[in-house]
């Protein structure tokens, strides 16, 4: 079953006077559980198309349906809900709250879904533990490694446990032994709980942790 | 809602603790200085305005004054209605007053005004002057050719220095030539010289009844006012009310009745220099809070839309930041209500000299909390905008920072 549709999808930059045509219409399935590739050349479009299929961007044309529900009448403030309730997210540099310990970035979201403090608590503290950040709960961001910054992350992605999980270039800061190990946790994470991945990546090879690699060139996608 | 404000304040006292604390401690600092400035001055004009209220009372009218009904120059039969009135409940004395139109003079100087005839020994009942004898003695009952003066009457050497038209720096025990309105001349010695710092009762002169009766060549029973001091724990409204239902047939007035026109216009200055200063100091909270709260909010701009990106809702990122300036507001008022308490003791001990007295801090209460609310008005407003600009932007430009 498709848990995200796209459709002629399109967007367009204004850049001063010029349209940049970022997206050129990608049509694309994606079923549930899968682990997505998204791969392409810089400028290619990957990270557009993510922010489109995220509900972090509007297209200009073209139409998303997440779980065959369209998107994009959504209100902002449903946007936003939809995010919290379905949506997970792994930025490339991070994108951790700086004055939240390690627990409180993870804590803030069963919390902002309406879940009592001890659930929140208990919550955080058992996907915290699964990528390795128990004795980390009380640190800040800045005392983390970047590694460790990112495992916040991807933790913070999961605590929802939500449908999707939508990971940016989430190794591009780390190092060769940092992004194995990311990876590795995605791939672990995506078996165990069958949550739908979509990830944008540069490195060849990361494809052998991939189920499917879409390839985006010029806006416009082609599957390999 | 109540998850939105409990993330709101979760966020808020993060942020709080975790940033910058020179900035925070600085803001706090700058609040307690405007709140402060809101009440200093209006409480040096509430000093002000309770020492004309303490001056009247003490010095001028007493609680109480009673006149001669319009178009009737003197209260006839005097002394029978100052027993009347002493017997009335809430009366605690009673004084009468009688003025004769007269010129002073002492050398070349020469003043004209009412010289006021008392009994020395009620008049120490109603008001406070013979405290305040700058030099000699105030009257007694048996006191003839002698006259006591205010400070303005008494005047300087160096003319200059006088406010008012004086005698030009007559001393106690100096002679003086008094001219009434009746013909009568005489010479009399100063007794003393009382300096209350109101300006209405440091420009009078007073003999004593007996000598007025003297000037005058009869018994005098007839007054231009009554002054009746009331008896503590007292209203003075309430014991007009009940004067009035004892059948007092004369014109009888509080003193703040009588005195109210007399500062009407000083108190509507005070109050118009109040409300500027007021003003001016809540536009200085808003454009520094907002000065404040936006760098605040630029610096964090990708914080915010990391926030909205994750599935915060804007509403709640703009309420932490309100959050945030209302805790700073509260702790700068706090601070500021400290420095507040501090100077009200420190200009208890030691008064403003002002030329019409020693004025005190005097703080209203309902000023106080009035203050407070406007600056916290003021702190949710200076919080709200520029949080609700930047939390309003599109995610990715935010995340951009």
């Amino acid at each position: 079953m498709a848990v995200i549709s796209v459709k002629d999808l399109c967007r367009v930059y204004k850049l001063g006077k010029v349209d940049v045509h970022a997206l050129n219409g990608v049509t694309l399935e994606i079923t549930e559980g899968e682990f997505v590739g998204i791969m392409g050349p810089s400028g290619s479009g990957k990270s557009t198309l993510l922010y489109q299929m995220s509900l972090l961007d509007r297209p200009t044309s073209g139409s998303v349906l997440i779980q065959g529900r369209d998107v994009g009448g959504l209100t902002d403030h449903q946007r936003t809900r939809f995010r919290l309730n379905h949506c997970g997210y792994v930025f490339q540099d991070y994108a951790l709250v700086p004055e939240l310990t390690t627990e409180e970035n993870v804590f803030l979201l069963p919390m902002a879904q309406g879940k009592p403090d001890t659930e929140s608590i208990e919550q955080s503290r058992e996907i915290l533990g699964k990528v390795g950040l128990s004795n980390r709960l009380s640190h800040l961001p800045r005392e983390l490694s970047g590694g460790e910054q990112q495992r916040v992350a991807i933790a913070r992605a999961m605590v929802n446990k939500p449908d999707i999980i939508f990971a940016d270039e989430p190794c591009a800061n780390l190092d060769s032994v940092n992004s194995k190990r990311i990876l590795e946790l995605f791939k672990e994470l995506n078996e165990e709980n069958g949550q739908t991945i979509v990830m944008i990546s540069h490195e060849d090879e990361d494809i052998e942790y991939f189920d499917r690699v879409i390839r985006i060139f010029d806006g416009k996608n082609r599957e390999g | 809602m109540l998850t939105d404000i409990k993330i709101a304040y979760f966020l808020a006292i993060r942020m709080l603790r975790r940033s910058s604390k020179t900035g925070t401690i600085l803001t706090i600092f700058i609040i307690s200085m405007v709140f402060t400035n809101m009440i200093f001055l209006s409480s040096v004009i509430g000093g002000s305005i309770e020492l004309m209220n303490e001056q009247t009372v003490d010095y001028y009218i007493s609680n109480i004054i009673i006149k001669p009904k319009e178009d009737i120059r003197y209260i006839d039969n005097s002394s029978s209605l100052v027993s009347k009135v002493t017997r009335i409940p809430g009366v605690a004395h009673a004084s009468p007053r009688f003025e004769l139109g007269a010129s002073l003079n002492h050398k070349s100087n020469e003043i004209a005004l009412p010289v006021i005839a008392f009994y020395p020994d009620d008049e120490k009942l109603v008001t406070k002057i013979h405290e305040t004898m700058k030099e000699g003695h105030f009257l007694t009952r048996e006191d003839r050719g002698q006259i006591i003066i205010g400070n303005y009457i008494a005047g300087n050497v160096d003319e200059s220095k006088d406010f008012f038209e004086s005698l030009g720096g007559v001393k106690t025990g100096d002679s003086i030539t008094v001219s009434f309105v009746n013909g009568v001349t005489r010479d009399y010695r100063i007794k003393g010289i009382f300096q209350t710092k109101s300006y209405q009762t440091d420009y009078k002169a007073f003999i004593s009844w007996n000598e007025m009766e003297n000037v005058l060549g009869y018994p005098l029973d007839q007054s231009n006012e009554i002054l009746v001091k009331t008896k503590t724990g007292t209203t003075e409204k309430e014991v007009k009310k009940t004067m009035l239902s004892y059948g007092i047939q004369e014109e009888v007035k509080t003193w703040k009745e009588q005195a109210g026109g007399l500062f009407d216009e000083s108190i509507e200055s005070f109050q118009i220099i109040n409300d500027i200063t007021l003003i001016v100091s809540l536009i200085i909270a808003i454009v520094v809070l907002f000065i404040i709260i936006m760098i605040k909010t630029l610096h964090n701009k990708r914080e915010i839309g990391v926030l909205k990106a994750i599935g915060i809702d804007e509403d709640i990122i703009i309420q932490s930041y309100v959050i945030q300036t209302l805790i700073i507001g509260i702790l700068g008022i706090t601070i500021g209500f400290c420095i507040i308490q501090t100077l009200i003791a420190y200009f208890l001990a030691y008064p403003i000299v002002f030329p019409d007295g020693n004025v005190s801090l005097y703080v209203e209460t309902g000023i106080m909390i009035e203050s407070a609310i406007l600056l916290l008005i003021a702190s949710i407003i200076a919080g709200y905008l520029p949080a609700s600009r930047i939390a309003k932007e599109e995610i990715l430009t935010a995340m951009r920072g």
